[in-house]
């Protein structure tokens, strides 16, 4: 939900070099962690996660333009560090078809990485008191929420977004005519641009409201998945942990 | 995201392009894309998406099923091209041509050039278990396609879709990828003893010819070092 669908040429090089290294070396380290048996019985299973994130992008959800990503999920069901790959390998197969740019998969993967990271452990905690629907709507929704917040920083500080803001050109305007001497000008001012902050919702309230609905979604899609595997296979949430498993289902129930 | 056309196109095409190695279109991609980045001209940047457009005429891509890709990119930077036209039209235009650009750049590469052989190349610096899952979500994205199709068409048919129920929509796409997840996993199970049992250890076995090249390949090198120095040499017509 929160991957950045910046083009190419608007980050500057040294970000974006600096997200790709990062990322790989995050990659090359889980990688290393996990050996042998283990990993290579999961690469199917990570290349499936994988291809079931860039399919649930392509589906449908009605009329709203935002799509699940199904990052947190990811993670609740291969785990936070396979999960970062499959983030990466995401970005880079979207980005080989022109869906954001190729210069951004780094960057684009530490964002939605660190969604799956929180949101992992947050599902992990929360669901040992709360149900499965409410733990990871909670988690689902507070993980995006700083990721997407990661990303408007990021975007914001390398690529000028602050410019973008509705009020942003009048403030500088005021600023000037402070700096002037003229604060009665401001009073006074009847120009188109003075309205700006009474139509702030053709800005960033428009940015924010998409945002909130695509929190929404993501959160109680993912829910209703977990709901479902809960019904039909528990295991693949609860693997190796009986015990909690059957306190969770009461809690459910 | 029309994967599939994609890969028919770029498998199945008998352009000049079609038949280089994946290295020199990929050293093509790597060029190019430099110049888009680097240049804040806009005659310049005017003059690198005709010699892509070129490429695309050469190559003989049927835009018509894949120019859609090339219009993501102005949608996603639109909001970046407003805010530089507050500062000055050009600087808008600069942010358009370099999104749809670089765009176009990758939408060459992708339909001229199979999944497998860029995934080859990968594999020359990337880790073997990465190149692996690569491979493997390709495989993978082709199967689900399918099931996920059937799901969908299966859920419309029944009225279990509504454009204007969204929540209604969430339960049911929801089970449905729940399901394809439970299909999936059994999926991948069957994967890894097929492929344990064909001596797979890590690392599935990938044949990366670079070498001899073809006239086609050192012609394709050198339009792009061309491209690249034509881009950042200065000119004064």
């Amino acid at each position: 939900m929160s991957h950045i669908h910046i083009p190419d040429g608007i980050i500057g090089s040294v970000w974006w070099i600096t997200g790709y290294l990062i990322a790989l070396g995050i990659i090359y380290f889980v990688l290393r962690k996990v050996e042998g048996e283990e990993i290579r019985r999961k690469v199917p299973m990570i290349g499936i996660v994988t291809a079931i994130m860039i399919i649930g992008m392509s589906v449908p959800l009605g009329i709203v333009p935002v799509h699940l990503t199904l990052a947190v999920l990811s993670g609740i069901l291969i785990g936070p560090g396979f999960a970062f790959i499959s983030v990466f390998v995401v970005n880079l197969m979207l980005a080989l078809v022109a869906h954001g740019g190729i210069t951004l998969v780094g960057l684009n993967t530490l964002i939605v990485g660190t969604e799956v990271l929180i949101g992992y452990y947050l599902f992990k905690t929360l669901s040992k008191k709360l149900g499965q629907m409410p733990s990871t709507v909670i988690a689902t929704s507070i993980a995006l929420i700083i990721s997407m917040t990661m990303m408007v920083t990021m975007v914001g500080s390398l690529a000028g977004l602050r410019n973008a803001m509705p009020d942003f050109h009048l403030h500088s305007h005021e600023e000037q005519l402070i700096e002037e001497g003229h604060e009665e000008a401001i009073e006074n001012d009847e120009s188109p641009a003075a309205g700006a902050k009474y139509i702030f919702f053709t800005g960033w309230a428009a940015v924010i409201m998409v945002f909130v609905v695509g929190n929404l979604l993501e959160s109680f899609g993912t829910a209703y998945i977990i709901r479902f595997f809960m019904k039909v296979r528990p295991d693949l949430i609860y693997e190796k942990k009986p015990k909690e498993l059957d306190e969770n289902l009461k809690i459910d129930q | 995201m029309h994967i599939a056309e994609i890969d028919q196109i770029s498998n199945t095409g008998d352009s000049l392009f079609h038949k280089a190695k994946a290295i020199s279109k990929l050293l093509l991609t790597l060029f190019l894309l430099t110049s888009f980045i680097i240049t804040n001209d806009v005659v310049k940047l005017g003059a690198l998406m005709i010699i892509v457009g070129l490429f695309f005429f050469i190559s003989k891509v049927p835009l018509g099923q894949v120019g859609h890709l090339i219009v993501y990119p102005v949608i996603f930077s639109i909001l970046f091209a407003i805010l530089r036209f507050q500062q000055s039209w050009i600087l808008g235009i600069i942010v358009l041509q370099k999104a749809v650009g670089a765009a176009m750049t990758m939408v060459l590469l992708i339909t001229t050039t199979p999944y497998v052989d860029i995934f080859a190349v990968f594999s020359l610096f990337l880790p073997k278990l990465l190149v692996d899952i690569l491979l493997f979500t390709y495989r993978s994205l082709f199967i689900l396609i399918g099931q996920i199709e059937n799901l969908v068409k299966s859920i419309k048919l029944r009225g279990g879709y509504h454009p204007y129920n969204i929540i209604a929509n969430l339960k049911n796409i929801g089970a449905a990828i729940g399901v394809m997840i439970i299909h999936s996993f059994e999926m991948s199970d069957r994967m890894y003893q097929i492929y344990t049992l064909r001596g797979y250890k890590g690392g599935i076995p990938m044949t990366v010819a670079l070498w001899p090249m073809k006239p086609i390949d050192y012609m394709i090198i050198s339009l792009g070092i061309i491209t690249l120095l034509g881009t950042v040499i200065p000119w004064n017509l």
